[in-house]
């Protein structure tokens, strides 16, 4: 491909404005010796401004209001549901918190009454370990399953 | 250059610095009042909501007007697009150009209907070329040859007519880059293509269009 072929193969993008600065120079020091190219890039250049001038359709006014009114809604579904989902998670953190602090309070207070409670590696202390894990996990899990399937109806909705 | 000259250059230089300058300043205005409403959407404020939709809805609708080519579907593609907004607006990053995720949605919820409904039409909208059938051929009918002081008005129609026949790839780089007016990186951008894939999209949708006009329409001007 010859010089002039490269400046041609540039003309459609130099009427587009997507020029890089060194083609665009190398295109303007061609133009000076080469009429037909120039030629070329008006055409190239009425036709860009043909296309810029083309008129705007516009959405009928129903549509956009009824497009308002349902995006104002789902924007409102999925702030609450945000909310919702730091309020649980807010609620999770502080019950795990209360939880174990609960096991050394107990024992604290009642002066070692409670000895099955304490803090040991035993047998008592396994046993209710995974009692309250097995609690919390199965009441994380109904949460996740009644999330998605609000999610899913609401998809469908 | 006598003084009343030299008073005239400085008037016509001072009033086309202010011109420029003004100009720069509604340019910062309105970035400033779009990042200011686009942080206010993703706070959840709904009036945000409806300024971004009023400020971008002939914009977005013609863009999916060009992708679906059926009021119908672009009206339909508008609506998910607006309510996928609001879905995702807390996952959008503000660093990024509200307006390329915003077209960046909707591409996507186009290139999606377009592949559900008509996946032929994301490759060739032309008939079987086998059949002999161009995309001239199936121009509206143009019995009488062009004639000179046509109104504009009909040659942007035909443009658009012609525009339409072009693969759904070549139809949205054009009307991005000629009517959404967006620059080269923010085409990239939407597409999720690289620069040079836009340009060379870019420059052969032009040759294609320009091939199709000149076959149908000898010798008429396309301004």
């Amino acid at each position: 491909m010859n010089e002039h072929e490269k400046i041609r193969a540039l003309l459609s993008l130099a009427a587009a404005d997507v020029l890089e600065p060194s083609e665009e120079k190398q295109l303007m020091d061609h133009l000076r010796t080469c009429d037909s190219c120039g030629v070329e890039l008006e055409k190239w250049k009425l036709l860009a401004g043909g296309l810029r001038r083309l008129p705007t359709p516009q959405p009928r006014s129903i549509v956009v209001e009824r497009a308002r009114a349902q995006a104002q809604i789902r924007l409102t579904e999925e702030i609450e549901h945000c909310w919702n989902r730091t309020v649980i998670i807010g609620l999770l953190l502080f019950a795990w918190i209360l939880t174990l602090l609960s096991w050394p309070l107990v024992r604290l207070f009642t002066g070692g009454l409670l000895g099955m409670l304490d803090p040991r590696f035993n047998h008592a202390w396994i046993v209710f370990g995974v009692f309250t894990t097995t609690v919390w996990l199965a009441g994380g899990a109904a949460a996740v399953l009644l999330s998605l399937q609000q999610r899913r109806e609401r998809r469908l909705a | 250059m006598d003084m009343t000259g030299n008073a005239t250059v400085y008037g016509v230089m001072t009033r086309g610095i202010a011109g420029r300058d003004g100009a720069a300043a509604t340019y910062w205005e309105g970035r400033v009042a779009l990042d200011s409403d686009v942080a206010q959407l993703r706070r959840g404020d709904l009036d945000a909501l409806s300024t971004l939709l009023t400020r971008y809805q002939n914009r977005l609708y013609r863009y999916l007007l060009r992708m679906a080519r059926q009021p119908a579907e672009a009206e339909d593609l508008f609506q998910q697009t607006w309510l996928r907004v609001a879905e995702k607006i807390q996952h959008y990053d503000p660093r990024r150009s509200f307006e390329a995720w915003l077209f960046t949605l909707a591409r996507n919820l186009a290139i999606d209907h377009l592949r559900r409904i008509r996946p032929e039409s994301l490759d060739e909208p032309i008939g079987d070329a086998a059949q002999g059938e161009t995309a001239a051929t199936r121009l509206p009918s143009h019995d009488r040859p062009p004639i000179e002081g046509i109104l504009q008005r009909e040659r942007s129609q035909r443009l658009g007519v012609v525009l339409e026949m072009l693969p759904v790839v070549q139809r949205e780089v054009l009307t991005l880059r000629f009517e959404e007016e967006m620059k080269i990186e923010e085409i990239a951008e939407v597409l999720g293509a690289p620069l040079s894939t836009v340009k060379t999209r870019l420059r052969r949708a032009l040759e294609r269009l320009r091939v199709i006009l000149e076959t149908s329409y000898p010798g008429e001007n396309w301004q």
